[in-house]
């Protein structure tokens, strides 16, 4: 430990990031206990054009579902996520990647996401609702500037061909 | 130790709101402010942990409330920034101990233990629901042969009785009806426990409590005698915890004002069912109703129906919890609840807000349901053909 800090308090913070970091199960019950919070969020506030579930009894795993929005060339269109939650959540990300394939100018050919909030924006007040919703909002509005998907920059221009594509080779 | 340089870089930022706020009178008399408990809540709630905040720490500039473990934690692990705001956060130096935030909770909540439980209970049952589809199915399937039965016996509208688990009429718009599991195969308790007061009819004066979550006034025998210490309700968990198979939730159901036009359906309803019920059960239930209300007004009006026909039976037998949309009244406005959450888990979390549960419902739009699943088009009870 790194860590020369004397208070007993920060001591014991320190003792739940390394049980967080190793899994450690109090730290885990912590996370679990904000999984379900999130769940229940979720649930109980019915948004339109998002979902999300555990994928089984491992509340670590969900599968997210999102509506392409209106007016953009993905309406009409229904994606699946993956989102897998590390140990140290909500402090540290969760991994999150499309299962139906998406072309996008920020989604690479694996479906991973590029997206600051996913990454060095992370902020541990982010929940799987607001995740869900950035990503909604990135399909309609790339950041065409540093694409992993060139050919889906290139024909971003191009909104008519874009969605025509997007329509032809969407597979769910 | 720090270095005097970093007092002139300091610069405060002032929001428009900032600069021309003017400070709130101070209340001298006696008079009373109301707070809502969903505000008042989300104010106590830690944002990182979603719970309520514990050992609560306030950043020193930008004000903003986070658990002592979890500020830290977040710290040590990401950004130095402030998880709200991102406004910089040097380090635990940029935070302070705000102990007055702790008193004013310790009085709003004298029994962080309950109130503890009550979370864990609450989430328990939560995340036993996914692992439920196979036995709300099977509970479908009863409803569905209820159902059938209950077609059967249509012909003689004035047979209802109030033992068969569809029963009370409406007919005056204001009757009582019960809505019960008995046919699906849920584990019931073989001998009945004794009565239990409806939990949710408690003797509390409305505003005596204004909190949403605190288990103190949602058990009002337990806590308004006070003495009772934290074993009575230790006591009383195995059982809640039984699925609340032997717990009810008696229940007001309107149209939604705003989606149904004040000539259909209009009356209100007053439903008492197990808690476990689903609000999918509870959506299901009322597709059925209505459906049998428009049946018995065709036969006033001397319509044939028939009985074993194909007409006759898919009219019923179609019954669909997708027909109609469950909505709950949040703060002016109305969410649509999902339909897997069982009535017990509504009611516990707006329990406060609503007593009894006030729930309403309008005729689904014709838009894919937020489900995984393609939406299914159901043709609506009021388009029901008989051919
Ligand atoms: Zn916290
Ligand atoms: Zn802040």
């Amino acid at each position: 430990m790194s860590s020369q800090n004397t208070d007993p308090a920060a001591a014991a913070s320190t003792a739940a990031l390394k049980g967080s970091e190793a899994g450690g199960s109090a730290a885990r019950g912590s996370v679990t206990k904000r999984l379900q919070q999130e769940l229940m969020t979720l649930m109980m506030s019915g948004d339109k054009g998002i979902s999300a579930f555990p994928e089984s009894d491992n509340l670590f795993k969900w599968i997210g579902t999102i509506d392409g929005a209106q007016e953009t060339v993905y309406e009409g269109l229904r994606y699946k996520l993956s989102l897998e939650f590390p140990s140290g959540y909500p402090y540290k990300a969760p991994r999150v990647k499309f299962v139906t394939p998406c072309f996008h100018p920020n989604v690479d050919e694996q479906g991973f996401i590029c997206l600051d909030i996913l990454k060095d924006k992370w902020s541990a007040l982010y929940d799987v609702r607001s995740i869900l919703l950035s990503i909604q909002s990135l399909l309609g509005e790339p950041n065409n500037d540093s694409p992993l998907n060139t050919a889906a920059a290139e024909l971003w221009e191009n909104q008519e061909a874009f969605k025509a594509h997007v329509n032809s080779s969407f597979q769910s | 130790m720090a270095a005097p340089v970093s007092i002139p870089s300091k610069t405060w930022e002032l929001s428009l709101y900032e600069l021309h706020r003017s400070p709130q009178e101070a209340i001298l008399d006696s008079t009373l402010v109301a707070v809502s408990p969903r505000s008042l809540h989300s104010e106590l709630m830690c944002p990182i942990c979603l719970d309520m905040l514990k050992n609560t720490m306030t950043t020193k500039e930008c004000l903003h409330r986070f658990c002592s473990e979890c500020i830290v934690t977040a710290l040590r692990s990401g950004n130095k920034e402030c998880p709200t705001c991102r406004k910089k956060l040097v380090s635990r130096r940029s935070l302070r101990r705000d102990a007055n935030f702790d008193a004013l909770i310790s009085k709003i909540y004298p029994s962080r233990r309950e109130y503890d439980a009550h979370q864990e209970r609450v989430l328990e049952r939560l995340s036993r629901l996914h692992n439920k589809e196979a036995l709300s199915s099977s509970i479908e399937k009863g409803l569905q042969e209820q159902a059938r039965s209950r077609g059967q016996r249509v012909k003689k509208p004035t047979q209802e009785s109030d033992n068969t688990t569809f029963s009370g009429g409406e007919e005056n718009g204001d009757a009582h009806s019960h809505l019960s599991h008995d046919s699906a195969p849920l584990p019931q308790d073989p001998a009945p426990l004794p009565q239990e007061p409806a939990p949710f009819r408690g003797p509390l004066p409305q505003d005596s409590a204004p909190l949403e979550a605190g288990p103190s006034s949602k058990r009002p025998r337990l806590s308004d005698r006070g003495s009772s210490p934290p074993v009575a309700e230790g006591g009383s968990l195995p059982r809640r915890l039984r699925e609340g198979s032997a717990s009810e939730i008696e229940l007001v159901f309107r149209p939604h004002p705003q989606l149904v036009s004040c000539q259909e359906y209009s009356q209100t309803r007053y439903v008492k069912t197990t808690a476990n019920a689903t609000v999918d059960h509870l959506s299901k239930y009322l597709a059925l109703r209505i459906a049998l209300e428009e049946r018995r007004s065709r036969q006033v009006e001397g319509e044939e129906v028939q009985e074993e026909g194909r007409g006759g039976g898919s009219s019923l037998t179609n019954v669909s919890e997708k027909q109609y949309t469950i909505y709950i009244p949040t703060g002016g406005q109305f969410s649509t609840l999902n339909g897997s959450l069982t009535l017990e888990l509504v009611n516990e979390k707006y329990w406060k807000i609503r007593k009894p549960l006030e729930l309403y419902y309008a005729i689904s739009k014709d838009q894919p349901s937020p489900s995984h699943n393609p939406p299914t088009p159901v043709p609506s009870p009021s388009n029901n053909q008989h051919t």
